[in-house]
């Protein structure tokens, strides 16, 4: 089944005075199936971000459709689009979000609370979750206390515990060194074969070799993508670099 | 880099910071102003020709010796703030390669421009509103004659140095604070890691019970003496029990919101009570600083204000008719004094009314029951109720009595009637030396003097048989300093305009008192004048310091709302980005931005409300008596206070809402 689609996506950013124009996105499509493990990789200022929060619907496209489930978010009443974001969306970002005053799991159950769902019911989804994530320990601690590989997979369970149909996540290796990193990316990976599906934005090619697909960008285009199929994580990881390095070269399509 | 470099990043500087450095700089000038003000009135040699204005002339240095030590503490504690604020911006500087002594030479450029500009258009203000508040201050104190007022080149002078101190101060801690700091610090700046603060229910039960003994002790008292003796005591209690709870009882309660889960995993309460904790935690001190000075704001205008308002009303209190004079019976001519008093009164066409005469024995005496003893007893002398027991008697026989109440009451020789001024005398006798006499009757009004609120001591007027048992009894208790004989009064009321009774009052004096020197003449018209200055000269300074106080009051609140405003900014985008709407963000804001303004005015309201018991004994101590227009002043100035402290939460809340989004 089909949960995301995306087509013809343009952002053009006017800066504020409206002399310079921005492309960010030029001509965005691809679609993403239940259960995927996407990764979306391209340069520093191909347009990732930009295409994350408008997929997220902290942005608005300037032209162009995203189906989220069959319904198309860019059309969404402002007044609804909080709403639909806390009940179909989970996010991970790279300086974690957490916030201060709130304890790990008051975090945690931010979104639920913002949701109106009553304390057993929060309790009972956070027990097994905090287990998986490994995180039990730190429930009652402040993020200040705690490290940033322990932040992360706060926010992994803060994204989760809504039970998202899709979760998307802007370089969540960014910050963490590589031991916590691969932590990480073996968790997601064990989300995805729960059957949870995901998108992520990464510069490490660690990170992408662990999706099932990976889309590169280049100049506000998808440029190129790779298939697992079959293929081992370190095959994978072959693959990824050698698209990066002819991407770099601005060389020819690879496929 | 050419030579204007640091001048000129120091006024962008300023220019970028200008939502903190414009009040600051305002903070700055208003200081400045008060400083001036104060001192030029004080200074003005036109004053001096007024009697009376030795009183005021106090209050004013006073007044000086306040704002001097407020302009220090306060611009202190804005700097240091703004300081702290910039400390990144100043850690960037450092790692672009600025080198130490160069942030310095732009601190000091910053320095100096801020001076320049504050002592410049303070000073400026300064002659013109000193001139403005100095015609009120004249209007205020009744005073006459116009006076010049010129400009005080010496205030200027003074001020001037002043304010150059204390920004030659701010300067050099700021120098210290960038010394002692390095880049790393300077970046992270204001962003400590935020411990959850802890609660202890000690402090919390410690600041309930000194809060609680503060109002016990306001509601119980009883007396003016009483209330000018522990009023201290209980604002010590309350300032301590203020502190204790900001601090201590705002995060227990807090806390136990947060244990009540059903409660507290409720989206509207969710953010505020954690939100509230650490606001709480942050800004307890400054809160309860906030509290305690809107009460000192609150109490020093509502005094100062009843006390000039009720000043009419006191005058009565204090002289029961306009001029009394009272001289020793045997060696005064009061034929003469008569015909003084008569050629005066046509001379400026004075006309007078309520003529009274009689003869008296005043005395004090110290009471214990119905006895009344010459001398002290001198055993508990701490308590306030012994000095109550000192009462001032007068005696005065029937004949002139029955005479001026057109009576005829008889007495025989062991018998007397009593008037009380204040709360009746309820003895069936009373005793001087070993002589007992009977009360006959318990007078309920004397044309003497009226009935009224008990001040210090009591207030008894006796009436006796005849001259003879009044000499008994005044030779039995006269101290050795009192008059050797009985006395004889002549008290009337004036009728005319105000301008020539003054007059008219001086004329007397001069005229009375050169045959007579031993004479006292009580005049309420003399009084006045002295009043006025008094009163007048208290209300100045109230509505002055209090102006002061609220300025300040409201910068503490604004800087405080912006600082959070920065930090807050990114909490919202966050609950934004995990769904909570935008609307729902901005109610939250909403609620925590008026509990943390409203928390210390309400806390504030609750303490005047107790001190109001105090408040009205104590301006009793003054003959000040009207509760009712006690109250009226008091609502008056709360409400002002209110309306002047909405009006900044407006302005804030409006900053502070742009700093958000
Ligand atoms: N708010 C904005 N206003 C104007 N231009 C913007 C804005 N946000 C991004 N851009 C521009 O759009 C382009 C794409 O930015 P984007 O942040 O999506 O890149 P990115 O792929 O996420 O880069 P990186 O890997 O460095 O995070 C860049 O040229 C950037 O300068
Ligand atoms: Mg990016």
């Amino acid at each position: 089944m089909r949960l995301l689609e995306v087509k013809n996506l343009k952002k053009i950013y006017t800066t504020r005075f409206g002399g310079n124009q921005v492309q960010a996105l030029s001509n965005v499509s691809f679609s993403v199936e239940q259960g995927e493990y996407v990764a979306i990789m391209g340069e520093s200022g191909s347009g990732k971000t930009t295409l994350l929060n408008i997929l997220a619907s902290l942005d608005k496209p300037t032209s162009g459709e995203v189906f989220l489930d069959g319904k198309n978010i860019v059309t969404i009443k402002d007044s609804e689009i909080s709403a639909f974001r806390r009940d179909n969306l989970g996010f991970v970002f790279q300086d974690f979000n957490l916030l201060d005053t709130f304890s790990i799991q008051d975090n945690i159950f931010l979104p639920l609370v913002l949701a109106q769902k009553n304390y057993q019911e929060m309790n009972s989804r956070l027990g097994p979750l905090a287990k998986r994530l490994n995180i039990e320990e730190i429930l009652k601690k402040f993020p200040y206390e705690v490290s940033g590989g322990q932040k992360q997979r706060a926010a992994v369970a803060r994204a989760l515990i809504t039970q998202p149909k899709l979760v998307l996540a802007d370089e969540p290796t960014g910050a963490l060194d590589s031991k916590a990193a691969m932590n990480l990316l073996k968790i997601f990976s064990a989300i995805n074969e729960l059957g949870q599906t995901i998108l992520i934005v990464t510069h490490s090619v660690a990170a992408a070799s662990h999706a099932n697909r990976v889309l590169f960008i280049k100049d506000g285009e998808i440029y190129n993508q790779i298939y697992r199929g079959s293929m081992s994580n370190d095959d994978m990881y072959q693959k990824i670099s050698y698209t990066l390095s002819v991407l770099a070269s601005g060389g020819e399509d690879c496929e | 880099m050419n030579k204007f470099f640091y001048p000129r990043l120091a006024l962008v500087n300023l220019k970028k910071n200008g939502n903190t450095y414009i009040p600051y700089i305002l903070t700055c000038i208003g200081s400045i102003i008060a400083f001036y003000t104060m001192v030029s009135i004080h200074s003005n040699k036109g004053l001096d020709q007024m009697p009376g204005s030795i009183n005021l002339k106090t209050i004013l240095f006073l007044g000086i010796i306040v704002i001097g030590i407020f302009a220090v503490i306060f611009l202190f504690y804005t700097n240091s703030f703004l300081i702290k604020r910039r400390k990144k911006e100043l850690g960037l500087y450092s790692i672009l390669g600025l080198e130490k002594k160069h942030i310095a030479r732009v601190l000091f450029y910053e320095t100096v421009f801020v001076t320049v500009i504050s002592l410049s258009l303070g000073l400026i203000g300064g002659i013109l509103i000193g001139k403005l508040l100095f015609l009120l201050l004249l209007n205020i104190v009744h005073f006459k004659s116009p006076l010049s007022f010129h400009i005080d080149y010496w205030g200027l002078l003074i001020t001037t140095g002043v304010f150059l101190v204390i920004f030659g101060l701010t300067l050099l801690t700021n120098f210290l604070q960038v010394k002692l700091s390095n880049p790393i610090d300077l970046l992270k700046g204001g962003q400590h890691g935020e411990k959850e603060p802890k609660s202890s229910w000690i402090v919390t039960v410690i600041g309930l019970v000194s809060l609680g003994a503060g109002y016990g002790i306001a509601l119980s008292v009883k007396t003016p003496l009483e209330a000018l003796m522990l009023f201290f005591v209980a604002v010590v209690f309350v300032i301590i029990g203020t502190y204790a709870l900001f601090i201590s009882g705002s995060i227990t309660l807090l806390k136990q919101l947060k244990k009540n889960k059903k409660f507290y995993y409720q989206s509207r309460n969710f953010i505020s009570v954690s939100g509230m904790i650490y606001r709480m935690k942050q800004n307890a001190v400054g809160l309860a600083n906030i509290c305690i000075l809107s009460t000192m704001v609150l109490v020093t205008l509502s005094t100062t204000v009843s006390l000039y308002v009720g000043q009419e009303g006191m005058r009565r209190d204090f002289y029961p008719m306009d001029v009394s004079i009272i001289g020793e019976a045997g060696n005064t001519d009061f034929d003469e004094v008569k015909a003084l008093l008569e050629s005066e009164k046509e001379k400026l066409m004075v006309r007078s009314s309520d003529e009274i005469s009689f003869d008296l024995a005043r005395f004090r005496a110290f009471q214990e029951g119905s006895h009344f003893l010459k001398d002290m007893v001198d055993d508990e002398s701490t308590d306030a109720r012994y000095y109550e027991r000192i009462s001032n008697i007068t005696l005065i026989p029937l004949d002139d009595y029955n005479r001026l109440t057109g009576g005829n009451k008889s007495l025989a020789e062991n018998e007397m009637l009593i008037f009380s001024v204040g709360d009746n005398y309820g003895q069936a006798t009373i005793v001087f030396g070993d002589q007992q006499y009977l009360i006959t009757e318990q007078l309920e009004a004397i044309p003497m003097d009226f009935k009224k609120t008990q001040d210090m001591g009591q207030t008894y007027y006796l009436i006796v048989k005849d001259d003879a048992v009044m000499e008994a009894v005044y030779q039995t208790m006269k101290n050795d300093d009192d008059p050797q004989t009985t006395l004889h009064a002549l008290m009337f009321n004036l009728d005319g305009d105000e301008d020539t009774l003054n007059t008219f009052s001086a004329n007397l004096r001069t005229a009375v008192t050169q045959s007579n020197p031993d004479i006292n003449i009580q005049n309420l018209y003399e009084a006045l004048t002295e009043l006025y200055f008094f009163f007048g000269g208290f209300l100045f300074l109230g509505v002055f310091l209090g102006s002061l106080f609220m300025m300040a009051t409201v910068l503490i609140i604004y800087f405080k709302q912006i600082s959070e405003g920065y930090e807050d900014s990114e909490r919202f985008e966050i609950m934004e980005k995990v769904g909570m709407d935008k609307t729902e963000v901005k109610k939250t804001i909403r609620k925590q931005i008026l509990m943390v303004f409203f928390l210390p005015l309400a806390g504030a309201i609750v303490h005047v409300a107790f001190a109001f018991p105090v408040i009205t004994k104590m301006l009793a101590a003054f003959r000040l008596t009207n509760v009712t227009l006690i109250f009226l002043c008091t609502l008056a100035g709360v409400v002002v206070y209110a309306l002047v402290y909405t009006g900044v939460y407006l302005l804030t809340a409006r900053s502070y809402y742009k700093m958000i989004h």
